[in-house]
C-alpha cells in the first residue's frame, strides 16, 4: 500500500501558526536592572529543582552507573579493542598468520612476524596493534578468514603515550578461560551469517 | 623470416622461433604454466595449444615452430574449454591454503584458477598422503607440486647439476633427487625461483612472509664478478623486534636471468652504525697521515673514484693486488689485441658452439660462466675443453675433453694452445717462425700435455663457428702473467675465438679502470678499506671506523661482460659513508653517485648519470641495466716473449679455491651459506702428506699458517687439495698464484 503523508504548510506567512512571543524590554537603567536581578533571586523556582534531587535522594532508587566499579554491557557488535581467538576443541591459536589483516589495515597498525614451526606449519610468533593509529574499523575482524581476530569488549584506550600497542599476549584468550568456556564468539562483521552452513557446496569425492 | 597468420593478423617469426615466441613479440596472449623461455620446452602443462588450419588437431604452441603461410586461432571457444579442463586438473586436491603459502599472491596457479574461473572442483581423485621433504635450504611439498618440471629443466639444461628428476607414477608423481636419498647439489636455488606454486620454496623464508608485504630492490650481486641482476626483497619487522628494514630473501628475474646460491642465500651481510664523531675523526686523522690506502675490489665504480681523487690529493699510494694482477694482465692483452677490454661477454659463452676452458676452476669462482657453459653445451651442443691441473667433478656432465697439466706450467700450455688454434690463421712471417721456434717436446713433457690432445682440440675446434676462450684466474696470477696475457690476445686477434677473462672480485674490471694503483710494497700507517691496515675502515666487524656494505650503497659495478651495472640500497645505513671522507678533504659531492657521471670517459665511460641507469629486463627479455663500456683502441705495441723453463712443484701443492657458493668475507658473514673451512683433498693426497680425515693440521705457507681440518673429498682425484681462502681476507684467493707449495704438518703429532 503506498503511503503518503499529509502534506502541511510550513512556510511562515500570517495564516500559519507562528507567532511572536512577548518579550519583555531589556532594562537599560541600573534601577532597572537590580530589581530584575532580585526578582528571578527570589522567585522560588530554583527550589522546584532542588527538591526533585532531594526526592530521589530520598527515595534511595538510584540508577546512576557506579563507573569505573561498574559498566554498561555494550552492544554485540560494538567494534573496541581487538582479540584473538582459540579454537574450541583443541586450545590451538586461531590466527594462521595469512597477513590479510595486515595488508587490509587502512591506518597501516597492524604488525606481525611469522615462521615456520617444528610441525612445519605456519607460526604467528609477533603480533601487535597500535592503537593510537587504530581507528576500530573493523576490517581486520572482516577480513579474517579464521575468525581468529575479532573486536572484543575493552573500550579504555586511556594511556600515557600516544603509541600504545596491544601486543598477542594481550588479546589470545588464555587458556584456562578458554577452557572455562569464557571465551565469547563476534557476531560483528566478519562472522558467520546464521543460516549459511546451507550455502555450503561439497566438494564431490566420488570414491 | 616465415609469414604466417595470428587470429587472422600476419605476424612474422625468425627460424627456429616457436609459434609462441612469435606469438609473445607481437603482442598476442597466450596462457602457459611450465613454459621457461631459458629452457627447451617441458611441455607439459599443455596450455598453450592452439589450432591451425593445416593441422586437425590441436598443436602444442611452444615447441611448434609455425610454416609459410600457416593460419594460427589462438582463442576460441574449443580452445577456451580443453585450457579450462586442464586448470580444472590441476586443481583437484590442490591444498586450500593460500593463507599460508609463501606463493599465495605470486603463483600461476592462483593468477590461471581464477583467469579460467575454476570455483569449484569438478573431478575427483584420491588424495595420497605426501609427505613433506626437507632439503637443507630448500623444502619440498609434492602435494602442492604441479609437476610441471621447470625445476628439472633448470637443474639440468642452465645449472647443470643434474640433482632433480620427475619420479614418474601417475598421480603420485613427484620431484625426487637424481642418485640419492636427499638433495645432494650446489644449492643455486634456481628450482625455488622457476617453481610456479610453492612446492619447492626457500627453508629459510618459508612462511616468514607474505609476497604482496615485499618490497623489491633492484640490485646487483656483489660477490663474484658476473654482475647478475636480483632484487633484495624487503620487508620491516614486527614492533617486537624493532620495526627496522629487513631483507627477507632475494629473487631474481628467473624468466631472462639466472642466479646462483651465494646470490640467492647470501644476503644478509649488512651491518648496522650510527654517525660515531670521534671515530670519524680518527679516520679523518688517519688517512691524512697515511702512506697508502689498501682496498679490496669489493668496492662501487663511486667508491674507487673516490680513492683514486684523495689519492691525487694527498699524493698517497693505492695498494689493491688483486686488481692490480688484472690491471696488468689487460695491459699485456691489449697491447696486442689493440682493445682495451677482450672481446667475450656471458651472452657470448651461452651461444658459442665450442668453449675452451684455462686456468681457473670456474664452478666455484664464477658461477655464472659455468651455467653459461652448461646452457651453451645443453641446447648448442658445445664442445668444452678443460684445462686444469684438478678435474672438476661439477663440471663433468659439460666438458667433452679435460686437458690435465702440471701446476705451474700454464705458460707452455697457452703457448701451445696458442700455436694449435693458430695453424691454420694467416698470421705473418714473425709470428709464425716465433711459434715455430717453440720447444715443443719440452712444453709437452714438462706440463705433462701430450701432442695428441692438442691435436685433438684443433680438430674439434676447426669446424666449429662461436668459439669462446675462458681464462681464469690461476692465469691472472701466474709468474709470466704478461706473456700468457699477449699469448691469448693473439687467440682473439687472429681467429674467430671472443676471449673472457674470468675476473675475481665483484669489481676487479671497475677497479682496474678507475684506478692508478701501486705495487702494495706494505710499509707503516696504511689505511685498510674492508682490507687490512694499520687503521681500518669498512663494513666487517673489526673495521674500526664503520662504513656501510655493498646492500646499503648505491653505485655502478663493472661485471664480466663489460656492463656497468647499477646496484640499489636495500636497507638503510645511518652511519657515515666514504664520500663524507672525502668532503672533509675538499673533494665536494652531495652523494656518492654524483660520480657515475663523472667516471673516466678514456676507459669507455659514457658519463650516464645514476638515476638515468635502468636496472631491469623488458618482457622479451631485453637487457636494460646499465650500459655497456665502450672498448675503446689502444696503441698495439706489445710482441710476445719466449716461453720460460717453466717451474716444477712438488711435494706437498694446495690451491687456493674457495668451497661453492663462498666467495668472500661477506659471504662468510651470511647465516645460510654453508662454511666449510677444511682442507679438502683425495686419498692420494692424504697418503702423501701423512694425514687422515678430520685430522687437525698445520699448513705453512709461505706467507704464514693456517690451522684447520683436513677433510677426504672422494670427488677429487690428485695431489693437489683444496684450500679454502675466504674466511682468511678479501682477496687473498687472488693476490698471488693459486697454486702454492706448503707443508703440512698434523698436529699434536709434533710433540
Amino acid at each position: 500500500m503506498h503511503h503518503e503523508e499529509t502534506f502541511t504548510d510550513r512556510n511562515v506567512s500570517e495564516q500559519s501558526a507562528y507567532y511572536y512571543v512577548d518579550i519583555e524590554s531589556y532594562p537599560t537603567t541600573g534601577w532597572d536592572k537590580f530589581k530584575q536581578v532580585v526578582k528571578r533571586t527570589f522567585s522560588g523556582e530554583l527550589f522546584v529543582g532542588l527538591w526533585v534531587v532531594m526526592r530521589e535522594m530520598i527515595k534511595f532508587d538510584i540508577h546512576t552507573v557506579q563507573y569505573p566499579l561498574e559498566k554498561l554491557p555494550i552492544g554485540p557488535r560494538y567494534r573496541a579493542v581487538h582479540k584473538l581467538l582459540r579454537l574450541w576443541e583443541s586450545g590451538y591459536e586461531r590466527c594462521i598468520g595469512c597477513g590479510l589483516c595486515e595488508k587490509i589495515c587502512i591506518s597501516d597498525c597492524i604488525r606481525m612476524d611469522t615462521k615456520i614451526d617444528e610441525n612445519s606449519r605456519k607460526e604467528v610468533t609477533e603480533y601487535s596493534i597500535n592503537l593510537g593509529r587504530c581507528i576500530f574499523c573493523g576490517y581486520c575482524a572482516e577480513v579474517c578468514p579464521e575468525l581468529a581476530i575479532v573486536h572484543g569488549d575493552r573500550y579504555e584506550n586511556g594511556s600515557e603515550q600516544r603509541a600504545h600497542f596491544v601486543i598477542k599476549d594481550d588479546m589470545l584468550t588464555p587458556l584456562d578461560m578458554l577452557k572455562a568456556g569464557q571465551q565469547s564468539e563476534y557476531p560483528g562483521f566478519g562472522a558467520i551469517i546464521p543460516g549459511s552452513d546451507a550455502a555450503v557446496k561439497k566438494t564431490p569425492l566420488a570414491y | 623470416m616465415i609469414n604466417f597468420t595470428i587470429n587472422g593478423q600476419p605476424v612474422s617469426a625468425n627460424k627456429g622461433e616457436t609459434i609462441l615466441q612469435a606469438a609473445r613479440k607481437a603482442g598476442f596472449y597466450i596462457p602457459t604454466m611450465c613454459y621457461l623461455e631459458k629452457t627447451t620446452p617441458c611441455a607439459s602443462c599443455r596450455l598453450c595449444v592452439v589450432e591451425t588450419d593445416k593441422t586437425e588437431g590441436l598443436i602444442l604452441s611452444c615447441q611448434t615452430p609455425p610454416t609459410e603461410g600457416l593460419g594460427v586461432i589462438i582463442d576460441s571457444d574449443r580452445l577456451q574449454t580443453e585450457r579450462t579442463n586442464i586448470m580444472r586438473l590441476y586443481d583437484v586436491n590442490h591444498p586450500l591454503e593460500c593463507g599460508v603459502c609463501d606463493k599465495s599472491g605470486a603463483c600461476d596457479l592462483q593468477n590461471k584458477t581464477l583467469e579460467f574461473g575454476v570455483s569449484a572442483q569438478h573431478f575427483s581423485a584420491k588424495d595420497q598422503h605426501r609427505a613433506i621433504e626437507h632439503w637443507g635450504l630448500i623444502n619440498y611439498d609434492p602435494s602442492l607440486c604441479i609437476l610441471c618440471e621447470k625445476c628439472v629443466h633448470v637443474c639440468n639444461e642452465i645449472i647443470g647439476d643434474d640433482a632433480i628428476e620427475l619420479q614418474f607414477g601417475g598421480y603420485k608423481s613427484s620431484v625426487i633427487p637424481k642418485n640419492s636419498d636427499t638433495l645432494d647439489c650446489t644449492f643455486c636455488g634456481e628450482c625455488i625461483a622457476v617453481c610456479p606454486v610453492g612446492a619447492l620454496v626457500s627453508s629459510n623464508f618459508q612462511y616468514s612472509a607474505n609476497a604482496w608485504e615485499l618490497t623489491q630492490i633492484p640490485a646487483t650481486c656483489v660477490h663474484c664478478s658476473a654482475g647478475c641482476s636480483l632484487h633484495y626483497e624487503v620487508r620491516h619487522t614486527s614492533n617486537a623486534l624493532g620495526g627496522e628494514s629487513k631483507i627477507y630473501r632475494v629473487t631474481n628475474d628467473f624468466e631472462h636471468t639466472t642466479l646462483c646460491g651465494a646470490g640467492r642465500f647470501g644476503f644478509d651481510f649488512d651491518q648496522q652504525s650510527e654517525k660515531d664523531e670521534a671515530e670519524f675523526d680518527k679516520a679523518v686523522a688517519a688517512l691524512q697521515n697515511a702512506s697508502a690506502i689498501r682496498f679490496s675490489s669489493m668496492i662501487t665504480n663511486e667508491e674507487a673514484l673516490i680513492l683514486q681523487r684523495i689519492k691525487e690529493k694527498l699524493g698517497i699510494k693505492l695498494y689493491n693486488e688483486e686488481a692490480r694482477a688484472y690491471q696488468s694482465f689487460m695491459n699485456a692483452y691489449s697491447s696486442v689485441s689493440g682493445k682495451a677490454g677482450f672481446g667475450g661477454s656471458l651472452d657470448a659463452i651461452k651461444q658459442s658452439d665450442g668453449i675452451i676452458v684455462v686456468g681457473g676452476r670456474i664452478s666455484s669462482d664464477n658461477p655464472m660462466v659455468r651455467y653459461a657453459m652448461t646452457t651453451a653445451a645443453r641446447h648448442n651442443g658445445a664442445k668444452v675443453v678443460y684445462m686444469h691441473p684438478i678435474e672438476d667433478d661439477l663440471l663433468q656432465n659439460v666438458i667433452t675433453q679435460f686437458v690435465k697439466y702440471e701446476v705451474g706450467t700454464e705458460e707452455g700450455v697457452v703457448a701451445m694452445l696458442a700455436k694449435t688454434l693458430l695453424e691454420n690463421a694467416d698470421i705473418g712471417d714473425e709470428l709464425q717462425s716465433y711459434f715455430k721456434e717453440l720447444d715443443e717436446g719440452y712444453l709437452c713433457a714438462e706440463s705433462n700435455v701430450g701432442d695428441e690432445e692438442y691435436a685433438r682440440i684443433l680438430k674439434t675446434f676447426a669446424r666449429l663457428k662461436r668459439k669462446t676462450l675462458i681464462i681464469g684466474s690461476d692465469l691472472l696470477n701466474h709468474k709470466r702473467a704478461a706473456n700468457i696475457a699477449r699469448l691469448c690476445a693473439m687467440i682473439e686477434t687472429h681467429t674467430e675465438f671472443s676471449v673472457v677473462v674470468v675476473a675475481p672480485s665483484v669489481n676487479t674490471i671497475g677497479v682496474s679502470l678507475i684506478c692508478d694503483l701501486d705495487a702494495d710494497k706494505g710499509g707503516e700507517k696504511v689505511v685498510g678499506y674492508n682490507a687490512p691496515g694499520d687503521y681500518t675502515m669498512g663494513s666487517f666487524a673489526d673495521s674500526m671506523l664503520k662504513l656501510p656494505s655493498l646492500n646499503a650503497q648505491e653505485g655502478t659495478f663493472v661485471s664480466i661482460s663489460h656492463q656497468v651495472l647499477p646496484t640499489n640500497v636495500a636497507v638503510a645505513f645511518n652511519g657515515y659513508t666514504l664520500n663524507d671522507i672525502a668532503n672533509v678533504f675538499g673533494i665536494e659531492a652531495q652523494y656518492t653517485i654524483d660520480y657515475t657521471a663523472q667516471l673516466p670517459r678514456n676507459r669507455g665511460f659514457n658519463g650516464t648519470k645514476f638515476d638515468d641507469l635502468g636496472n631491469f629486463f623488458g618482457t622479451l627479455g631485453e637487457d636494460n641495466r646499465g650500459y655497456t663500456l665502450d672498448n675503446i683502441d689502444v696503441e698495439v705495441s706489445g710482441s710476445l716473449e719466449e716461453v720460460e723453463t717453466l717451474p716444477e712443484f712438488n711435494g706437498s701443492v694446495v690451491y687456493r679455491c674457495n668451497p661453492i657458493n663462498q666467495f668472500n668475507g661477506y659471504t662468510q658473514k651470511t647465516s645460510q651459506l654453508e662454511k666449510d673451512t677444511t682442507l679438502r683433498g683425495s686419498s692420494q693426497f692424504a697418503a702423501a702428506a701423512k694425514i687422515g680425515d678430520g685430522d687437525k693440521i698445520r699448513i705453512e705457507f709461505p706467507q704464514g699458517t693456517q690451522e684447520r681440518i683436513f677433510k677426504l673429498d672422494p670427488t677429487l682425484k690428485g695431489t693437489i687439495a683444496l684450500v679454502p681462502a675466504y674466511d682468511v681476507g678479501f682477496g687473498v684467493l687472488n693476490e698471488q698464484y693459486r697454486f702454492e707449495k706448503v707443508k703440512i704438518m698434523r698436529m699434536g703429532s709434533e710433540s
